[in-house]
């Protein structure tokens, strides 16, 4: 299974059944060339995800100021009842948009012009 | 009827499974799943300060002690690294050492949060104790 995509301006990361330290990092590291001005949009999908820990809101923040620099935004999808409960406890909400699935994104980007 | 069990296990901090270990021992208090990934992910959040703050991710040993009594859970995950100069400042919400690291500092808040309880006991250059309880069934819908 792929861990990331990037495609059209839109980086897709495909998160670990467990995203701890070592996934994080993990990821980190193997994306870390990949990062460059032309990512508009980063999307972290939690499908497969069943447990994460606060190393998951410390990549998504590392990865926000990145992309954010550029006036990127940030998105967490197909997200679970235990990772959202996390993922409001960390305050991430302010920075990063929750939405179902990329699908919903992309019609989103379409509807806004903003995506071809 | 009362029942009580202990375990005690250590592991070197470059092991990644010691949450299932503790995971099949409470088993026996018939936790909810949700109970089981709030604990679960508590042990992480310990035993990630152990490797990265206690042995800057390196080899060291981490030694997890787990008690039930009746339905209430008792987790301690001990270090022998360098310890924590300042605890209050440490458990405070987005404090980090390592913020060029990508950690978010809320590894205590998280445990705070997922746990009923939590105490940090350091002491420089010999180690940290962080011992967390919850008990099972406090709230919500059991199995079995």
């Amino acid at each position: 299974m792929k861990d990331f995509e990037y495609k059209n301006g839109i980086f897709i990361y495909y998160l670990p059944k467990e995203l701890d330290h070592f996934a994080a990092d993990r990821l980190k590291n193997k994306t870390a060339d990949l990062f460059d001005e032309n990512i508009r949009y980063l999307v972290f999908d939690f499908k497969n995800t069943v447990l994460m820990d606060s190393s998951g809101i410390g990549l998504i923040t590392g990865r926000y100021r990145k992309v954010h620099d550029n006036g990127g935004m940030v998105y967490v999808i197909n997200v679970n009842e235990k990772i959202d409960k996390l993922l409001l406890l960390s305050g991430i909400y302010r920075i990063v948009s929750k939405r179902e699935n990329s699908n919903e994104i992309i019609n989103e980007l379409l509807e806004e012009g903003y995506y071809e | 009827m009362s029942s009580c069990n202990e375990m005690r296990v250590e592991f070197k901090s470059i092991a990644q499974n010691e949450r299932m270990v503790v995971a099949a021992f409470i088993t026996e208090t018939n936790p909810t799943l949700e109970e089981v990934s709030d604990i679960k992910t508590a042990v992480s959040e310990a035993v990630t300060n152990s490797i990265i703050h206690a042995y800057d991710n390196r080899e060291g040993i981490i030694h997890i002690k787990a008690k039930t009594e009746n339905r209430l859970v008792t987790i301690w995950v001990t270090d022998e690294g360098h310890g924590i100069e300042d605890i209050k400042k440490a458990m405070e919400p987005m404090y980090t050492t390592k913020a060029n690291e990508d950690r978010s500092g809320l590894g205590f808040s998280f445990m705070e949060a997922l746990m009923d309880g939590i105490e940090v006991c350091s002491k420089k250059n010999v180690g940290t104790t962080v011992k967390m309880w919850k008990e099972i069934g406090a709230t919500g819908h059991h199995f079995n």
